[in-house]
């Protein structure tokens, strides 16, 4: 512990995936992959070691690093993490390192594929564990740019026109960021960008409350909030898999952790004011997510919608600003994006060999298949927020809080998971467990190699649903934001 | 002689390049574009020399100061590029491609001399120096239609803009009783505030902001590549320098702010709209410019030291992103043509290096990190907003996210398009790849650490007129 303490550990997880697309453009390309999978590796490793050094018992920011970065606008690399950006940095090395053996089997332009993705590792990680927020923004951009790339390129399914609406839409809301991250900086008093710094100094509250929507809604898009979600759908089943699990398991969490840590954690009272109005549009994304969910035909649109509905569970914990609401948000995070990734991983393993998702024309997966279909099976149930996955606690604690705040808008969205219990088990009941398709008969099921990811990523949605205290210890210290 | 080292230099320059051009034989024009190269190195090395040099070398007429060897430092840069560029000159004809490194260097002195000048008539001098540099450049293509076409239209607004310049000039000078910028005041009669409109929007023609905007797309597919790289870069630096400079000593009336406002507004939002219809690349940019110059304008708009400074680093940024589209058209345009969307198809596999400039200069130009563009846009907003403009900072950013549309298109024809069987191999000469591989390296430098250049910027924007 304390010899951990003497590593810069903040630093050199950030600097892991910024060598590794350094490194990617310059190697031969037969080391392209194994440099990749080295360097995803040891960024799970030292999430895995920020996480086991957290001192839990004291909360807080950790780990502190701090660097003036542009002193004239007293800009800091300010990097330090607390419970939420622990568990966070963790999902996103877990997603980082699985994806890319999901990739392993890649062949058309490897070397900018990966230097891409690691670009994008390298933003969210800042985002994740950065408190200035100039710095905070910048990772944010950084984390989004490399998204139209990979998915116009590499991507499948009107690419082009889903990789432009997504992009659209995330710089739409970065529209709405930038004036209004400055305007925090100028009437915080003008000399710090630090955003527990702003936190501990308030706002008027007309401020608070003329500001917040604008924050809300710039990062509530990339949260895939209703009904600014268009673009999370199309871009899913657009990106190649691995770009569709970080896309979906760690990206989308970002605008969500933009608004626990940025909008509401600067601006509370804003917070306060608007609830009502973010806690209703986040049920309808609930349901709405779940029901066009069920009408999906394609195994990609599906779980796309999942995701609308799922993060419209998130979106509903932190509306509540109560503690056991937001822990529950945070968690659904983690849970959510290790479930979306191993849905994506698994369809994207059987795309590859089909060049088809259409869901009628599956049957039986669950026997031609059987270790893809178990692992399919087990995020499924996750997703149905089953116990003894991690989904069941997260959304637990979400619903609780929900019907303390809201009784009506929390029956609406617990309704929402018997709809979701309906789409999954269609999904199920038509191509894992139905009559064998005979033309799918050659299908090869997952060898050794290929399910160490998804295995992996199935293990720790057990281990986090029969064990949830491994999470919620880091994430004790999140208290009520209005009490 | 240090401090007036870049105008040496660059005078230098355009007289070796001359003379060069005056040799015979068929080597000649290689000849003249490599001592163009080694005179813009020169210059750039002679700028960074005199960064700190201060004199007076003709009180109230011509000064140096952080201000002017600030700008002087941008442009060497854009003038290098163009340089650069200018090795790459087949497409023009034989008896013309030694005029053009003399011209980019005679330019480069007159925006120069520009920087310094603090007094009307020197002031117009300078400017007019430049401008009949950049009229000639844009009208070397005089034997096709569309190069003598777009040259005359350049030089007919240019005249028109220059006339009006001289006219605020004169009623400047009327009604103040003198020519020196310092002693116009901080606050001019109002009469005379006729005759500043008149004089800035001279200086505006020169950015390309609406309403005088119209000549830039035209003039930009006209010219020579290389010569529409020197006008997309090295002169935006000097105009909006020069705006600086004029702004800093007249002083920000409500009018003037009313004005600026409002050309800053719509040359963003007519710029990207135009922008959005262009297959051309050239007047893709051409457009994209006009929108640059709208959002260079906030700064001046805020009428603070550091909207000033922003703009300044927002002109030396712009040098940066701007300069690799420009490169890239100069690679694909071969035989003088102007390439469009579609010559863009597959570059990716055709030439990495240029696909990964082009993605670089999109970004950088779309304001995205960790492209230099994204500092240089926080900071004008920061100005903006410290003044309380929070609705011109949104109006802004929405504009950016227009933009992203287009720059966007390209890189995805440059990424993802299928090679036509039919394009020839690019083959890159040395200087070009020198070249992209130095806008590459500063775009990262400038992107990662803004902060140095800032400093200089600040500095520059800090009122060091001599009273």
């Amino acid at each position: 512990m304390s010899a951990l303490a003497q590593i810069p550990i903040l630093p050199l997880l950030l600097a892991t995936p910024l060598a590794c697309t350094l490194l990617t453009l310059v190697v031969p390309e037969r080391l392209i992959k194994p440099l990749n999978a080295t360097l995803s590796a040891l960024a799970l490793g030292l999430a895995l070691a920020l996480a086991l050094g957290f001192d839990a018992t004291t909360g807080g920011y950790q780990f502190a690093f701090v660097r003036p970065w542009i002193p004239a606008f007293r800009i800091q690399l300010d990097l330090a993490a607390d419970g939420i950006a622990v568990l966070m940095s963790l999902l996103n090395a877990v997603v980082y390192f699985t994806g890319t053996l999901t990739m392993w089997s890649l062949n058309h332009r490897t070397r900018e594929y990966f230097a891409f993705i690691s670009l994008l590792v390298f933003g969210v990680f800042g985002v994740f564990l950065s408190r200035d927020l100039f710095a905070f923004f910048f990772f944010y951009e950084v984390a989004v740019l490399p998204m139209y790339p990979l998915i116009a390129v590499w991507g499948s399914t009107r690419k082009a026109y889903a990789a432009m609406k997504l992009t659209l839409y995330l710089m739409a809301g970065s529209a709405l960021l930038f004036p209004s991250l400055i305007a925090l900086y100028v009437l915080g008093g003008g000399d710090t960008w630090s955003i527990p710094e702003l936190a501990r100094r308030g706002f008027d509250p007309s401020v608070q409350v003329f500001l917040y929507p604008f924050l809300y809604v710039g990062f509530g898009i990339l949260a895939g909030m209703w009904p600014l979600h268009g673009w999370s759908p199309t871009g899913h089943v657009a990106a190649p898999t691995s770009v569709s699990m970080l896309h979906a398991g760690v990206l989308m969490k970002l605008g969500a952790f933009g608004i626990l840590r940025v909008a509401i954690g600067i601006l509370p009272h804003g917070a306060e004011v608007w609830a009502p109005v973010a806690a209703s549009l986040a049920t309808a994304g609930i349901i709405y997510g779940a029901f066009v969910a069920w009408r999906q035909t394609d195994f990609k649109y599906v779980i796309g919608f999942s995701s609308v509905s799922h993060m419209g569970i998130v979106l509903l914990g932190l509306a509540t600003l109560s503690a056991d609401g937001t822990r529950g948000a945070v968690f659904q995070m983690f849970a959510h994006g290790v479930m979306t990734a191993l849905f994506f991983s698994v369809v994207g393993f059987i795309y590859d060999q089909t060049h088809d998702r259409d869901i009628d024309h599956y049957g039986g997966l669950a026997t031609q298949v059987p270790v893809a279909g178990t692992l399919f099976i087990l995020a499924a149930l996750c997703g149905m927020g089953v116990p003894g996955f991690a989904s069941f606690v997260a959304e637990f604690l979400v619903f609780v809080a929900a019907l303390q705040a809201w009784p009506v808008l929390g029956i609406i969205a617990i309704a929402g998971l018997v709809i979701t219990a309906a789409y999954l088990l269609r999904v199920l009941g038509k191509a894992l467990f139905g009559p064998p398709n005979p033309e799918r008969a050659g299908l090869l099921d997952l060898r050794p190699v290929q399910a160490l990811p998804r295995v992996i990523l199935a293990g720790l949605l057990l281990l986090f649903g029969f064990v949830p205290q491994l999470a919620l210890d880091l994430i004790s210290h999140i208290g009520a934001v209005v009490k | 002689m240090t401090a007036l080292a870049p105008e040496l230099a660059a005078a230098g320059s355009a007289i070796a390049c001359f003379a060069a051009s005056m040799a015979r034989g068929p080597g000649v024009p290689r000849l003249t574009a490599r001592v163009g190269v080694l005179g813009a190195l020169v210059t750039l090395a002679a700028a960074l020399l005199a960064l700190t040099a201060r004199a007076e070398p003709l009180a109230g007429v011509y000064v140096v100061d952080a201000l002017s060897q600030f700008l002087k430092l941008g442009i060497a840069s854009g003038v290098l590029v163009a340089a650069l560029a200018a090795t790459d000159s087949t497409s023009l004809r034989p008896s013309a491609r030694g005029d053009l490194p003399t011209l980019i260097h005679l330019g480069a002195l007159g925006m120069m001399l520009l920087s310094s000048a603090v007094e009307l008539v020197t002031l117009y001098v300078a400017l007019e120096l430049s401008a009949y540099a950049l009229y000639v450049l844009a009208a070397l293509h005089r034997d096709q239609r569309m190069g003598s076409e777009g040259g005359a239209r350049y030089l007919l607004f240019g005249a028109a803009a220059s006339a009006t310049t001289v006219f605020g000039i004169t009623m400047l000078m009327g009604h103040t009783g003198t020519t020196q910028l310092t002693h116009l005041g901080t606050a001019p009669p109002p009469a005379a505030l006729l005759g500043l409109a008149l004089f800035l929007s001279g200086l505006l023609f020169k950015l390309a902001v609406f309403p005088f905007h119209a000549w830039a797309p035209d003039a930009y597919e006209a010219a020579p590549h290389p010569a529409a790289t020197l006008i997309g870069t090295a002169s935006k630096v000097a105009a909006i320098g020069i705006l600086v400079r004029v702004l800093m000593a007249v002083g920000h009336s409500q009018l003037l702010v009313h004005l600026l406002l409002l050309a800053s507004v719509a040359s963003m939002t007519v710029g990207n709209l135009g922008a959005l219809l262009q297959r051309n690349v050239k007047r893709l940019l051409g457009w994209s410019a006009i929108a640059h110059g709208g959002y260079a304008l906030i700064g001046l708009v805020v009428a603070s030291e550091r909207g000033r400074a922003a703009a300044l680093f927002y002109a030396v940024v712009y040098v940066v992103i701007g300069a690799g589209p420009f490169l890239v058209v100069t690679a694909l345009g071969a035989g003088g043509r102007n390439p469009d969307r579609a010559d863009l198809q597959g570059l990716a596999r055709r030439s990495p290096l240029l696909a990964a400039l082009l993605l670089v200069g999109m970004f950088g130009l779309a304001g995205i990190p960790p492209t230099p563009g994204f500092a240089g846009k926080w900071f004008l907003f920061v100005a903006a907003v410290e003044r309380g403009a929070f609705w011109l900072v949104l109006v802004a950013a929405v504009n950016a996210t227009i933009s992203l549309y287009y720059y966007l298109q390209l890189i995805r024809d440059a990424w993802t398009g299928e090679v036509s069987p039919d394009a020839p191999p690019i083959v890159l000469t040395p200087s070009m790849r020198l070249a992209a591989v130095l806008v590459l390296a500063a775009t990262a430098l400038l992107g990662a650490f803004p902060g140095p250049v800032w400093d200089l910027a600040a500095l520059a924007a800090g009122g060091s007129l001599p009273q």
